[in-house]
């Protein structure tokens, strides 16, 4: 007899069923679907053309404004509004006050629950696999259907796990883990495929590291990430091994999440700008980690260091620490919570001569800006070290 | 549905969601979404140039990125017809069905792109799977639809399609 593997268990729970194999399509439950300001509205729209007077579950919907907040046009001034409407007439939660990128914030709210199904009109909803949770990415209309069913039909992926064997060398950070794997199999290694990463140096690691990596799932094409939660992983289709001796401090080169190379192959690449934040990497862990770096010195001229917390919670912390004072007087730029300038619209664009290092996701052309300016993904210690030398550089040059 | 005919327009590998749909404009009403469509791409006027029915022809991975869905919803509001591509990013296709715009998969695309001039007219024949170039008359092989799939095409996009559950419980009015 097959044992179904640790997430066909958790669809097949969700399914009412005992037993499912890969290929199988199946209406399940979800436990929590999730949008923000940019796929919320539209999700509104669609789901006001299907005509039901409420949704599923009032405590299961939960919409963020964080991509555009504060409001950057009169347009993103309306969807905010929408969300809202939305929220006082359909009795679901709203944060609309800066309160967080969804997926920390959500995290913070203890909404990412192991074994539950989390539907998000986000692609990085993936984050929540860092909490034994299986999430998947959706669009708006799929978003409306399960505001409305509270169900979503998917297939029973392929599942493949991914093992870390040994130790982690120096200055590995879980974006250089999840780099060094999305540069490994490519921006489409594993599409419609569930994805588990386990092996020891990962269970060694913090959940901000984790959740990191989890993040970055969806860059190399997953439709379910993650993360080991020590039980049983079952009989999966492949299992990909990995030395952890193997992986270095890393980036990925422009224009795709999947040109990574080894830093020191890029170093003295001249920057100027330098970007913190995000649902990948804006957590305080990180912002404590720059801030070591960046104490007592200063900003390299001709950088623009743009600090983002990734929520209320870890700002106020910052606050509360010292931290923001660290960036303020080392002259980098702290944004209220939220998205900032990771996808495009706001708070730190580029030009097309512009080249940045950037602890987000994404370095696709045009992603923060001028389609030919140059993004190069790093972890939170190489943005800092990077911002205070005006290059890119390898974690351990700033004395 | 069942055929489309337009002329194609050729792109690479990895053709992104923030090269078809820029960030800032996730935040543009419906009807402003066609004027950027693919505006971070190599053909960043197609707004002027696609007529009803055209066809994309993409390699790997087309729509990878963000699961914003004013993408394919863009490129719709184009007029465009389909989307030939050896392989779709997951929740860019998914996206493109539930809205009723056609992704067709073909392992033949390197073919099609050696063997056509872009701007030859193509005729997709979806039941059958397979896509002809008019000019010279080659037919080439594509992935017929799964059934989910053709049935949410069919209706015209997943809205109506969950319509017609609710309507078959009761819960909503027809």
């Amino acid at each position: 007899m097959v044992k179904i593997n640790v997430i066909e268990g958790i669809i097949a729970e969700h399914a009412a069923k005992d037993f499912v194999k890969v290929g199988d399509e199946l209406s399940v439950d979800v436990d929590l679907a999730i949008a923000h300001d940019v796929t919320g509205p539209l999700a509104i729209e669609q789901f006001k053309k299907i005509g039901v007077k409420k949704v599923y579950d009032g405590d299961k919907v939960v919409f963020v404004s964080d991509h555009n907040i504060p409001c950057s046009s009169v347009n993103s001034r309306v969807q905010h509004k929408t969300l809202e409407n939305f929220s006082d007439d359909y009795n679901v939660k709203y944060f609309g006050r800066s309160e967080g990128v969804i997926h920390q914030l959500i995290m913070e709210e203890n909404l990412y629950k192991k074994r539950d199904i989390i539907v998000g009109a986000d692609s990085h909803t993936c984050t929540a696999g860092a909490f034994g949770a299986v999430a998947i990415g959706v669009g708006s209309t799929e978003m409306a259907a399960v505001m409305a069913l509270g169900k979503i039909d998917i297939e029973v992926p392929p599942v493949k796990v991914i093992n870390i064997e040994g130790k982690l060398n120096d200055n590995v950070y879980g974006k250089d883990i999840i780099l060094h794997i999305i540069g490994k199999f490519g921006t489409n290694g594993f599409t419609d495929t569930g994805v588990i990463i386990t092996g020891e140096s990962i269970f060694n690691l913090s959940q901000d590291d984790k959740m990191t990596i989890s993040n970055m799932m969806i860059e190399m094409g997953a439709m379910i990430g993650y993360i080991d939660q020590g039980d049983e992983i079952g009989e999966v289709l492949e299992t990909v091994n990995i030395k952890a001796q193997d992986i270095f401090p890393c980036v990925a080169c422009p224009p795709s999440p999947g040109n990574v190379k080894p830093v020191s192959e890029v170093e003295g690449t001249v920057i100027n700008q330098a970007v913190l934040g995000s649902c990948t990497n804006g957590r305080y862990s990180d912002m404590l980690e720059a801030a070591q770096v960046i104490k007592g010195k200063k900003v390299a001229k001709g950088v623009n260091f743009i600090v983002v917390p990734s929520s209320k919670r870890v700002a106020q912390k910052m606050d509360e620490s010292g931290i923001t004072k660290i960036f303020r007087d080392a002259g980098a730029i702290v944004t209220n919570p939220g998205c900032g300038p990771c996808f495009g619209a706001h708070q730190g664009l580029l030009n097309k001569d512009d080249v940045a290092v950037s602890s987000t996701n994404r370095n696709f052309p045009g992603r923060m800006g001028h389609k030919e300016a140059k993004i190069y993904l790093a972890s939170p210690r190489i943005v800092a070290e990077s911002a205070v030398l005006g290059k890119l550089s390898s974690p351990g040059k700033v004395k | 549905m069942e055929k489309i005919i337009g002329k194609g327009f050729f792109l690479g590998d990895d053709i992104d969601t923030d090269q078809i749909l820029p960030g800032y404009a996730m935040s543009y009403p419906p009807e402003d979404l066609r004027k950027v469509a693919l505006k971070g791409s190599k053909i960043s006027d197609f707004p002027d140039k696609v007529e009803d029915g055209d066809i994309i022809f993409a390699q790997d991975n087309f729509g990878c990125g963000s699961s914003r869905e004013q993408a394919p919803l863009a490129l719709k509001s184009t007029g465009l017809g389909a989307i030939v591509a050896k392989s779709f990013a997951r929740i860019f296709r998914k996206n493109a069905v539930n809205i009723g715009l056609p992704v067709i998969i073909s392992k033949d695309v390197d073919v099609i792109l050696k063997e056509s001039r872009e701007g030859d007219n193509f005729r997709i024949d979806i039941n059958e799977g397979s896509v002809k170039n008019l000019r010279t008359e080659k037919i080439y092989q594509a992935e017929k639809l799964s059934d989910t799939t053709y049935e949410t095409l069919k209706a015209g996009g997943l809205i109506n399609k969950v319509r017609k559950i609710l309507i078959n419980r009761g819960e909503i009015n027809e």
